[in-house]
């Protein structure tokens, strides 16, 4: 509409941002709680003069730097890559609102390189207290860039009083109700995940006992300070949560179960901590080791899903729709036609389409408006192929065609098309985390006759048939 | 063409001017490192097999610095994509979103790419000889993706302008309407002189990079270094100075359109349009009047300022140009959007930048102390683990 539809079968455009993000923010909370760690622990290796310790946290270094540098730069930037094309009007209030954040953001991030690397390289080069200093810079750099960017993320879950026009603001929407309990929970999480690579890394790496001992012992309270934070946080997040997003928490069930999940995992990792690194180091093998990274991980990863997916319908919680419009747009939709578009002037990318492909539908007295009436007057083949098109541009954000990701074939199953219809001009209630229908009469028409054209028959083998 | 009720959407929180100059001097910071690795990457590898004793020496000290001009170039690079984003979006994100995997691929290969360097660094140190294939095959892979890159760019930024295309591109590239994603802006003439065009001001400024290592960093390389990388600067600095002239001609009168061209050639813009194109070579009369001198830092420094300049004379005519080729998509200009400038956030960006150039600078106070000899022979290697 506003912007042209990015159609990828499958697995639908907005995925793509759901799995960049899951890979960047494993590496990224490590690219936080490792600069930490890091900063930490040579200043104790300096202190209690452990040359081993030093050479063991060089060596860390290096991984660390070749990790978080490259892969999780890269990804941070994949992930407003691939924002920018799923999403692209919610991308453009983002950026509209929260540019500066942005840009302060990007200061810290290149001292955080620069730290990085001389942190690195002139490792033994520089008095002992510089080298530490060095670290710490690194460290808060990266852990204010965490807060300056989970300020614009928790925006999308709840802009709070920035909704209102006349507290309208930068602040507003960057101290929105999320904005603490998110950051809590990610702080958490950069202490807790940074301290499982931490294991992983010096299982493999060391084959010095008394150094694994030292550091599971040292690393085992962040890490179980990061997991009350996460849990901490993770309340937070659901008790200032829109009542609405609570809802569609409980309702869906993939989501409540991944929920229940993330707590559970978040458990399991407590109490192996606890049993293992705290209680008793000398149980850090790769193997312990990597187990507990892998339930890490996997607490993670669905945390982040949800995060994602607990926003529907809107992509930026009232302001943005998951289909690219904003809810003040719906009315003049309805009435003009979501094909149309809700601008008066200039024309929309599907108002161009239909006048190239469909020149019949448009209005001989004004050729660059398109007169819904004449849709049903077309041959059903044709009504399909528009109704194809209203399918791309008002539900493929959430919804894969005939398989995959939440497949719209497989929900409709031996439905008729009134009951299409139906669904369609009640879409806000079917379930209530789908937009409301945004389009005329006859585009809902055509828009079932098109969802009866996929839509598989009733299975076989149900009695009674 | 496309359309949002621009009074729905938050307006630009800066003054325009203060956008266009961001991005204009993030584009011109960006093309420094971007232009090292464009073409330094591909001429090292090269060297590094087929050049001789110096050109190998030369070929491994741009490269064991490669990790860290990737990394700033990179960085560098989000400053003017986020203000395009910014005040160009209504162009940028459809042209953009018709060519999506190919954008997104250059995530894709920025991650190899720039591993393959770090790979490539790590094998070196064992001596060309004993340099494993596979190590040396990863640099060949990251210049062959750096090019790759380049053209990818250069396709989303002549199809930001090119809005005339959008319609049959997407006819071409789509499932009912919506964009698969798979569309390249090849049919613009525009594009090729434009990719090929990089490259000769990434030559002139490999030939800068390469006279301020030899007097700033190369201490220990002795005189015979000194005196080869100056003449090979002379060489890349000409070489860069036709190839610009070739390929910004080709661009010019080949594929300017003509509203373009009528403004780009009327008083004053002319001034700057001429200046441009003759820049370029700079750089390269300056070597050649002093190539019997011995280098010293007044004419590495020099040389450095003149390709300062070239890359900015270029950020600019750029950004002026692109502004002419997108009226059609913001009328009546990109410059008339409105704008509602937000001071407080603004000023908590400017005071924290100043306090960041506080602390870079502390940093790199440190590393003085530290010995003259930066560490930059000991690359980061891939880890142990
Ligand atoms: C913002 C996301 C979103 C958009 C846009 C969206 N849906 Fe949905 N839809 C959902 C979710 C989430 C569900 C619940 C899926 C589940 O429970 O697995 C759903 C369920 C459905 C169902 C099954 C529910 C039922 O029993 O009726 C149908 C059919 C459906 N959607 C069709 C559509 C159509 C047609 C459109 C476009 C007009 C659309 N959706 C747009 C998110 C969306």
């Amino acid at each position: 509409m506003h912007y042209p539809w990015w159609y990828v079968p499958v697995i639908t455009a907005p995925m793509l941002i759901a799995a960049v993000s899951i890979v960047h923010v494993l590496v990224s909370h490590y690219a936080v709680g490792g600069g930490l760690f890091l900063a930490v622990e040579t200043a104790h290796a300096y202190r209690t003069k452990d040359r081993e310790y030093l050479a063991y946290l060089k060596g860390h270094t290096k991984f660390f730097v070749w990790l978080t540098v490259v892969f999780g730069a890269i990804t941070g930037v994949g992930i407003w890559w691939t924002i920018g094309l799923a999403s692209p009007l919610a991308t453009e209030v983002l950026i509209r609102t929260f540019v500066f954040g942005w840009a302060t953001e990007y200061v810290f991030f290149v001292l955080e390189i620069t730290a990085a690397f001389i942190f690195l390289y002139y490792w033994g080069r520089l008095p002992e207290k510089t080298h530490v200093a060095v670290g710490w810079i690194y460290a808060v750099a990266a852990w204010i860039s965490l807060v300056l960017i989970t300020g614009i993320t928790s925006f999308m879950l709840h802009p709070g009083a920035w909704l209102d026009p006349a507290t309208r603001s930068f602040w507003s929407g960057f101290f929105n109700p999320q904005f603490l309990p998110q950051t809590v929970a990610r702080t958490g999480g950069a202490l807790l995940l940074s301290s499982l690579y931490v294991y992983l890394h010096a299982s493999i790496a060391l084959k010095e006992q008394r150094l694994r001992d030292l550091i599971a012992a040292r690393s085992a309270r962040p890490a179980l300070l990061g997991a009350l934070l996460i849990l901490a946080g993770g309340a937070g997040w659901y008790s200032f949560m829109p009542e609405s997003a609570k809802a569609a928490l409980a309702a869906a069930a993939v989501l409540n179960v991944l929920a229940a999940l993330i707590f559970v995992l978040t458990g399991v990792v407590f109490v192996l901590l606890y049993l293992g690194p705290y209680r008793n180091p000398g149980w850090l093998s790769p193997g312990f080791a990597g187990a507990l990274v892998l339930f890490g991980v996997a607490a993670f990863s669905t945390g982040e899903f949800i995060r994602e997916a607990v926003r529907k319908p809107y992509v930026i919680y009232n302001v943005v729709f998951g289909n690219q419009i904003l809810p003040n747009e719906v009315a003049e939709l309805r009435s003009r036609g979501y094909l149309e578009g809700a601008r008066p002037e200039g024309r929309s990318w599907t108002n161009a389409y239909i006048a190239r492909h469909f020149p019949q539908v448009m209005d001989p007295a004004n050729p660059t408006r398109i007169d819904e009436k004449k849709f049903l007057d077309l041959p059903r083949s044709e009504q399909i192929k528009i109704g194809e098109v209203l399918f791309q541009y008002h539900c493929n954000d959430c919804h894969a065609v005939h398989w995959g990701y939440s497949a719209v074939a497989m929900m409709l199953y031996g439905r008729t098309e009134d009951m299409h219809l139906d669904m369609i001009e009640n879409l806000d209630r079917a379930p209530f985390f789908m937009p409301p229908w945004a389009g005329t009469r006859e585009e809902a028409k055509v828009l079932a006759a098109y969802l009866a054209s996929i839509s598989p028959p009733r299975p076989g083998g149900m009695v009674p048939q | 063409m496309p359309p949002l009720d621009a009074t729905q959407l938050p307006a630009l929180p800066a003054p325009f001017w203060f956008i266009q100059f961001f991005k204009v001097l993030g584009f011109l910071l960006h093309m420094v490192p971007m232009n090292l690795w464009y073409v330094g990457v591909p001429l090292a590898v090269t060297l590094y097999v087929f050049g001789g004793e110096r050109a190998r020496r030369w070929s491994e000290r741009l490269m064991v610095q490669m990790p860290i001009i990737v990394a700033a170039g990179i960085n560098l690079g989000i400053v003017p994509l986020l203000f395009l984003q910014l005040a160009y979006a209504k162009a940028f994100y459809p042209a953009t979103i018709l060519m999506a995997w190919f954008w997104l691929a250059v995530i894709g290969m920025l991650i190899p790419a720039y591993y393959g360097v770090y790979i490539y660094v790590s094998g070196m140190r064992d001596g060309a000889g004993s340099m494993t294939v596979w190590r040396r095959a990863a640099g060949w892979c990251s210049a062959v993706m750096f090019l790759v890159i380049g053209f990818i760019f250069a396709n989303a930024m002549s199809l930001t302008t090119n809005a005339a295309a959008w319609p049959d591109l997407l006819d071409r590239h789509s499932v009912a309407g919506a964009a698969t994603g798979t569309a390249l802006n090849v049919a613009d003439p525009s594009l090729w002189p434009r990719w090929l065009l990089m490259l000769g001001l990434a030559l002139l400024t490999t030939a800068a990079w390469t006279v301020l290592d030899a007097v700033w960093l190369a201490g220990k390389e002795g005189g015979a270094y000194q005196r080869w990388a100056q003449s090979w600067a002379l060489r890349l600095a000409l070489a860069g100075a036709v190839w610009s002239t070739v390929t910004g001609a080709w661009y010019l009168f080949g594929t300017w359109r003509p509203t373009v061209f009528k403004e780009m050639f009327a008083f004053p813009a002319v001034i700057l349009t001429v200046l441009t194109a003759v820049s370029c070579w700079g750089p390269g009369a300056l070597l050649w009047a002093t190539r019997r001198k011995a280098l010293n830092w007044t004419l590495a420094g020099s040389v450095v300022g003149l390709q300062a300049g070239v890359l900015a004379l270029n950020a600019i005519s750029r950004q002026i140009v692109q502004n002419i080729e997108l009226r059609d998509v913001f009328q009546p200009s990109v410059a008339a959007q409105p704008t509602a400038p937000d001071w407080g956030p603004m000023a908590l960006f400017l005071i924290v930048f100043l306090a960041g150039v506080g602390v870079l600078i502390w940093l790199f106070a440190q590393l003085a102390k530290a010995g003259p000899e930066p560490s930059l022979d000991g690359p980061a290697e891939p880890p142990a683990a």
